[in-house]
């Protein structure tokens, strides 16, 4: 187990350093000055020169900048933004937050979805309740994202005026920006009718989360469909049939848990598809999320903030990945070692 | 009446090649604190025999039976839910794969505690009958020879070495007190002295308890030892089945004949370091089973009327299913 975590600490490691160096390399890639686009002070004046020159370290070879650079991403100073003119940091720990909260509802939402219907398709296996779940996961597995938001809209919003159209919550509502978990900074908030506004935030967050939690619920049905369907073949569910045990006890006692463990690392792996799909969705919704705003980033050609972006994104990931494996590896009591009975 | 009696099992499997006869008229009886052996060569199909008594067999293949009776009632054609209630409580198997067929997920403790009989358990409360279970438990895995019950409890399956796991599938077996016990070559794994032990055990439940068991195996001379009756599979077909020493005295079927004489003990003058009598060629494999007598191409007897499957015919308790018997005038 120890040395379980230790690989995969290493892993994550390494990984990041490699990440650095990419989102280093960016700035030399994207055209203009290499200084202009790591700092993302445009016009500095001659004294602001001279100090991001020193911080910079662009006297010396691209080892000891990159070395510098490294120190000045670990300090949070990840330059500025060429159009926000604020620190990238910033504007970071506005937008992901937003980002974060979506995709964890949508998951969320996803797995309450995914699971309990991949296990009814597999126990219902060739019987009509399984075909009728297989053929709605097609259809949602092979809707694009973006156009499955088109039509919600379309439907919900323009015809039916059921629900909002864009954005977080109504202009109306005055919620000062503190966590950038909306609802978190609902109940930080004075001033205003919190119910009400949680009403607003529920109504605004129903289309782009369904929008997003679909493809990602019907993968999740298929994987845990095929894995029941697996458990049930083998012996030691059928040795407990053989045992006198009744359909229910066998399930809950050895089906469930043999059928959710090893898909386990495949349905977290799928939160970081979701994530992809949550950024190209927020731009269908307005939503102001780390996707929308590195879109509106690539059509400014704002480097700094397609660079820090990007890092920030598939740092995220990778930790986030990484943690969730040693932690399932924890909860698996299938990895264990061998022990010794004396008889 | 019998304990067990099944009559013309017939167990039909899909295969790549389509459905295949894997047990073809299969039929014996136990009777009460009997001990029955069951012969045959690997992949004759021992363990599917078992499988069927007890329904752990996968649901779309097609099992037919003139019969399949426990204590007179038949259990292919009751409910679900009595036939589980009758396994659950009555009989009890050790399967031969301890490695695949205990649930990998979950401790040997829980695994064996969810098998104690609640009719053993006196009333009380929730905690109390869980202390009861654990202490049959416990009891069931001392007289299997496990000493170190708390890790062997604590323990997932697949952390203990085999012969632990089948030592503890045999305890699993034997903890709801079955009176039926059908042991899938339960010491396969274990070595010559723990194996004189468990069956030591077996013939010791047999006589205190009056246990009738199913007792499947290679080896010969375990069986010689422990059983009063004998039943010869060959590629899923019974090809005799009658007391021990009947048989012994005098096998009927050539595959018998050929079956005894390959166990040392039984063959009389043999010279040091000569052959064993074998049969000529290999149990042929499933896609090609012989039509008539699946003995057919290895029978040292066999005639143009083998290609006809020779129907069962019976001396008093010993049946037989062969054209031409040894030791019997053909007709
Ligand atoms: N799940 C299965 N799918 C396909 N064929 C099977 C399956 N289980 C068993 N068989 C086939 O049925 C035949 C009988 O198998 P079985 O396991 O009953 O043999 P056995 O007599 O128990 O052998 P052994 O002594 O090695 O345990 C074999 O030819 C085997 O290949
Ligand atoms: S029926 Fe024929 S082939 Fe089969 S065992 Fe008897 S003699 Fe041999
Ligand atoms: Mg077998």
């Amino acid at each position: 187990m120890l040395n379980y975590t230790i690989r995969r600490l290493n892993l994550l490691f390494f990984t990041l350093l490699v990440l650095s160096v990419v989102s280093f390399s960016l700035a030399f890639l994207f055209p203009g000055d290499s200084l202009t686009n790591l700092s993302g002070v445009k016009s500095p004046t001659p004294i602001q020169l001279a100090s991001l020159q020193e911080s910079y370290k662009v006297d010396s070879n691209y080892f000891w900048q990159y070395i510098a650079y490294l120190r000045l991403l670990l300090d949070g100073d990840w330059g500025i933004s060429f159009t926000s003119q604020q620190p990238l940091l910033d504007d970071l720990s506005t937008t992901l937050p937003a980002t974060v909260e979506l995709s964890t509802y949508a998951f969320t939402l996803a797995i309450l979805i995914g699971v309990p219907c991949g296990i009814i398709a597999g126990l219902k296996h060739h019987k009509i309740f399984d075909f009728s779940i297989l053929s709605a996961s097609l259809l949602g597995y092979s809707v694009p994202v973006f156009w499955l938001a088109l039509i919600l809209i379309q439907l919900f919003s323009l015809q039916l005026s059921l629900l909002p159209l864009s954005g977080r919550i109504s202009l109306y509502f005055d919620v000062p920006i503190q966590s950038g978990f909306i609802i978190y900074d609902i109940f930080q908030a004075e001033n205003i009718d919190k119910t009400a506004a949680l009403r607003d935030v529920f109504f605004h967050l129903i289309l782009p989360t369904l929008s997003i939690a679909i493809m990602t619920g019907t993968i999740i049905i298929r994987i845990v469909r095929r894995s029941v369907l697996n458990v049930l073949e083998q012996d030691y569910i059928k040795a407990a049939y053989g045992r006198g045990q009744t359909n229910a006890q066998v399930f809950w006692k050895h089906g469930l848990r043999n059928s959710l463990l090893p898909v386990l690392p495949l349905i977290v792996t799928q939160f970081t598809t979701l994530l992809t799909n949550a950024m190209i969705v927020e731009v269908i919704f307005s939503w102001p999320g780390i996707g929308n705003w590195l879109i509106q980033a690539i059509y400014q050609r704002d480097y700094p903030a397609i660079r820090g972006g990007m890092l920030m994104v598939s740092s995220l990931v990778i930790m986030f990945t990484i943690s969730l494996d040693i932690l399932i590896r924890v909860i698996d009591p299938t990895k264990g070692r061998k022990i010794r009975v004396a008889v | 009446m019998a304990l067990l009696d099944v009559k013309n099992l017939t167990l039909e499997i899909d295969t790549a090649n389509g459905w295949i006869n894997v047990l073809d008229k299969v039929s014996f009886s136990i009777n009460n604190k009997e001990i029955r052996a069951l012969v045959g060569e690997s992949g004759s199909g021992k363990s599917l025999v078992v499988k069927a008594i007890v329904g752990a067999l996968p649901e779309r293949w097609r099992i037919k039976a003139d019969r399949m009776m426990w204590q007179g009632e038949d259990l292919l054609n009751m409910r679900q839910d009595k036939r589980r209630k009758i396994t659950r409580e009555q009989i009890a198997v050790v399967y031969q794969n301890p490695a695949t067929s205990l649930d990998p997920s979950a401790t040997l403790g829980d695994q064996i505690m969810e098998a104690v009989s609640s009719k053993l358990l006196s009333r009380g409360w929730f905690w109390q009958k869980q202390q009861q279970r654990e202490k049959i438990a416990i009891t069931h895995l001392h007289k299997v020879g496990i000493r170190d019950h708390k890790t062997c409890m604590d323990s997932y399956p697949h952390q203990l070495s085999d012969d632990v796991c089948q030592k503890f599938m045999i305890a699993l077996a034997l903890v709801s007190q079955p009176k039926l016990l059908i042991a899938d070559d339960p010491t396969m794994a274990m070595v010559p002295s723990t194996k004189i032990q468990i069956l030591k055990l077996f013939k010791h439940l047999n006589q205190t308890r009056g246990l009738s068991i199913l007792f499947v195996s290679h080896d010969l001379l375990s069986i010689f030892s422990m059983a009063d009756s004998l039943t010869v599979l060959y590629c899923g077909q019974t090809v005799e089945t009658g007391k021990m020493d009947k048989i012994l005295k005098r096998p009927l079927h050539p595959y018998t004949q050929a079956l005894l004489d390959s166990a040392p003990s039984f063959s009389k003058g043999l010279e040091r370091k000569t052959d064993l009598p074998t049969l000529e060629g290999t149990i042929p494999p499933l896609q090609h089973l012989p039509i008539g007598c699946r003995l057919g191409p290895r029978c040292p007897r066999a005639q143009k009327d083998c290609v006809k499957t020779p129907e069962e015919r019976r001396i008093h308790e010993h049946f037989y299913r062969c054209h031409f018997p040894i030791h019997r005038p053909t007709k």
